[in-house]
């Protein structure tokens, strides 16, 4: 069967396996594996699992190789030879290679078994049909391809056409950015703030409608699309809030309290985009809301003096003669134009923005309660009210625990802060204008609230300014707290003549101050300060401080006194040291001696020198050289 | 909340509840206070495990006060006291099963409240199914959470006010409590302490009646 001659040899190729091609072309290749690496992997490619009983039974096609293989097994036939399934394997693909050539013979010799070649049609293969069937299936393509473009052209035209007057869109569009909702044929929005926590009574529906094209005006219909939203008569216009703080003597006159309607307002247009009249109509809402809202507060709020509402205005009184007003200003176009003169518009941007402010965090806290929410809980009470309960909270306690200041009340303690902060500024630039010789400084937080605010002020002599006094003033609703250099503190009221006399009266200790600090300078021995002097010329606010020094030698002395309105006012006194001075038994300390004898006033003013402290400086240097 | 003193004030013979609840608030007034409303304070009974054998019957209290109107006080008889919330009334209609509000048990004390400076004065005439049954007067020194501090202040006050004879009772349950913080219970449970001196003072009236 099988013949001899033909030898299968299988080995590997000579090449080995490309592991990685790097980015410059070289390649690496895996090393090529040894013999022992080649034949345990070999070994593992074997089916040991194949059940060698069937090889038994099978007729070995070749008896003489068989019996040459079971020769040289017969020396390894040892029942626990680890080879041993190896050999089987090996022994029976053995028999598949022989089964193999035996096929492979079968078909190479001619004589085991031929193969008659069965006739087939030849396919047509006329040219004229080929063309025919080229054609059809290129037209076929072409027209596919056709189509596709012009569904692009199509779509593209549309799209470009769409994004102006298609009513769709518009309504896509309104969607996404106001409340809509289909009633019947028509469309409703809701333009309030309800959502946001508002609890107004006047509804803000507005109707959603289609433009009908008129094409003869394309310039209109480009600018308003083709949408149109009817807004409720009430809401039309434009509206906003004014709030003024007016100076006002001391009589209150209401019949200046005149409706005021500013006409050089931006009046909406009835064809303007869709989006712009409900933002407008929103906001028109809005300061309704907010002017209902303080309008309430200004009826139920009992003050010393009560608030004023007139048609659109609310009027409080902020200090005595600074009067607040806040004006709901409601401009519908249907009123009859009044030639008014421009008014000049004093109004108050902080306060208006920060009434919005208000009303939106009074929004806020409608729909939004503080953390945590138990599930068993009331919703809506905070955790001090849940808690009153079990802690058996007192009805006073309770009571505190509800009181919230209304808008009205916040608006005026801004109005009374911001008030008094402009005061406080006025009166310090003044008093630094007024005021060259101790130079005033203030240095204003720029941290602040719209409740709070804190000034530092300085006060320093030109070329002296290792003296400093320093004060610092906090501003409060209606008080201003000073604290001052040796940390007193002096709660001012509002009127801003007080904190003039403060600072005078710092001013004036200054001078003191810088005085003490020359006499160290020159060697001169300070006798006496006292910041309080009881005698002498009474001031007009606060007191006055003196300060008595002697020269070196102790024969000159000079004696100053400041106050706050009067000037300040050196005296001079020389002791002749020939003069017999008479000590008396009651002078228990020789510096007491100094006092004796008259003083004479020196004119300040014609002393050589810039300022004070200079002239001083100047006197005593003299003084110290004369003696 | 400061330390509370409630005094049973006995009514003299022939003299009717109304007048001498008159004569304190008069006198009261005549002192420089203010009056500053009304107060109440009731209590209501509930009574356990009737259907439960072999148990003791075992009471629960009740009590509201309208100085607290957040909360509901609960005590056992044991003095036991769970302040909670108001809706503990709707908890208590829950138990209806196994705590049963005894009829006719509501006792209150209503009357004028006064402010004279840190003290509070509560002129109450205590009644039971509006039957009049005496008169409690509640003493409140406010700045003071402990009570053996102004024990003697209180002393003084009452006794100007009410006699020495009613100034000198002092509830036992202050007593004991006299160097704690003082809590709204402490006041809930002198009240109750007084409610069941009436009640009993008038089971013993109807079994010597009878």
């Amino acid at each position: 069967m099988a013949v001899s001659s033909v030898t299968v040899s299988v080995e590997p190729v000579l090449e080995s396996k490309i592991q990685e091609v790097k980015l410059d072309g070289q390649e690496i290749y895996v090393p090529p594996l040894s013999m022992s690496e080649n034949l345990t992997k070999l070994a593992h490619k074997i089916d040991f699992y194949k059940d060698e009983s069937d090889e038994k039974g099978k007729p070995t096609s070749e008896g003489e190789k068989d019996e040459a293989e079971e020769k040289v097994l017969t020396s390894f036939e040892q029942p626990s030879w680890v080879w041993d399934s190896v050999r089987n394997k090996l022994k029976a693909a053995f028999t598949e290679m022989a089964v193999l050539t035996d096929v492979l013979n079968i078909i190479k010799e001619k004589r085991y078994m031929v193969a008659d070649p069965v006739s087939q049609d030849q396919p047509d293969n006329k040219p004229s049909v080929l063309l025919l069937a080229k054609k059809r299936g290129l037209v076929s393509a072409g027209s596919v391809l056709i189509s596709g473009a012009e569904r692009l052209k199509r779509s593209h035209s549309e799209h470009s056409n769409r994004a102006q007057d298609d009513y769709f869109i518009e309504l896509l569009k309104i969607r996404q950015n106001w409340r809509l909702k289909k009633v019947g044929a028509s469309i409703l929005g809701d333009l309030t703030y309800k959502t946001a926590g508002s609890r107004f009574f006047q509804g803000g529906t507005f109707e959603v409608t289609k433009i009908v094209d008129d094409k003869t005006d394309t310039s209109t219909s480009h600018s308003r699309g083709s949408l149109e939203v009817i807004i409720p008569s009430e809401l039309e216009g434009v509206a906003y809030i004014q709030v003024e703080v007016k100076s006002v003597p001391e009589m209150m006159d209401l019949t200046s309290v005149t409706l005021k309607m500013p006409a050089g307002l931006g009046v909406i247009r009835s064809d303007a985009y869709w989006q712009n009249k409900l933002e407008v109509a929103q906001n028109v809402l809005f300061c309704k809301e907010l002017f209902a809202q303080l309008a309430r507060e200004a009826v139920q709020i009992k003050s010393s003096t009560p608030h004023i509402v007139v048609g659109n205005q609310i009027i409080t009184n902020a200090f005595p003669g600074i009067q607040l007003s806040i004006v709901l200003c409601h401009y519908t176009g249907k009123e009859k134009k009044i030639p008014q003169a421009p008014q000049k518009l004093e109004h108050n941007h902080v306060l208006e923005h920060s009434l919005h402010q208000l009303l939106r965090e009074v929004h806020f806290k409608n729909i939004n309660y503080v953390a945590p929410h138990p599930v068993n809980a009331m919703l809506g009470m905070s955790k001090r009210r849940r808690l009153a309960g079990p802690q058996g909270t007192s009805r006073r306690e309770l009571v505190e625990m509800n009181v919230r200041d209304t808008l009205l009340e916040q608006i005026i303690k801004q109005t009374k802060h911001a008030v008094l902060r402009l005061r406080t500024m006025h009166v310090l630039d003044e008093l630094a204008l007024c005021i060259q010789d101790p130079q005033i400084t203030a240095h204003w937080s720029c941290l602040n609230s719209s409740l709070e605010c804190c000034v530092r002020i300085n006060i320093t002599a030109y070329g002296y300014e290792v003296v400093r006094s320093s004060l610092v003033l906090i501003i409060e609703v209606d008080t201003i707290q000073a604290i001052l250099k040796d940390s007193r503190t002096i709660t001012l009221s509002f009127e801003d003549k007080a904190l003039q006399d403060l600072i005078l009266w710092q001013i004036s200790q200054h001078h003191i101050q810088v005085v003490q600090q020359l006499a160290k300078f020159h060697a001169w021995t300070v006798v006496s300060t006292n910041f309080n002097v009881g005698v002498g010329d009474i001031d007009l606010y606060g007191t006055a401080a003196s300060l008595m020094m002697a020269s070196p030698k102790g024969d000159k002395v000079l004696a100053f006194r400041s106050g706050a309105y009067n000037k300040i006012q050196m005296y001079l006194k020389e002791i002749d040291p020939s003069e017999a001075v008479d000590t008396s038994p009651a002078v228990t300390n020789p510096k007491w001696q100094k006092i004796i004898g008259t003083f004479q006033a020196v004119d300040v003013e014609k002393l050589q020198g810039k300022t004070f402290s200079q002239k001083v400086d100047m006197v005593m240097a003299k003084l110290t050289s004369m003696s | 909340m400061g330390v509370v003193c409630v005094y049973f004030y006995p009514v003299p013979e022939g003299k009717s509840g109304q007048q001498v609840v008159d004569g304190i608030q008069k006198q009261i007034e005549l002192l420089g206070a203010v009056k500053t409303g009304n107060f109440c304070v009731d209590c209501e009974t509930f009574q356990a495990g009737s259907g439960i054998q072999n148990t003791p019957q075992r009471q629960v209290n009740i009590l509201h006060s309208s100085e607290q109107p957040a909360s509901c006080f609960a005590i056992l008889d044991t003095g036991t006291c769970l302040v909670a919330d108001a809706l503990f009334d709707g908890l208590m209609q829950k138990l209806k099963h196994y705590y049963q509000q005894r009829k006719g048990s509501k006792i209150e004390s209503k009357g004028q409240r006064y402010e004279y400076g840190d003290f509070i004065f509560k002129v109450g005439s205590v009644s039971q199914a509006s039957n009049f049954k005496g008169i409690l007067v509640e003493i409140e020194y406010c700045p003071c959470v402990v009570a053996g501090d102004c024990m003697n202040l209180m002393k003084e006050m009452s006794q100007s006010l009410l006699g020495s004879a009613v100034a000198e009772q002092q509830s036992s349950f202050l007593k004991t409590k006299t160097d704690m913080i003082y809590t709204p219970a402490d006041t809930m449970s002198q009240y109750l302490e007084h409610f069941n001196n009436f009640k009993k003072a008038t089971s013993v009236n109807q079994a010597m009646n009878r």
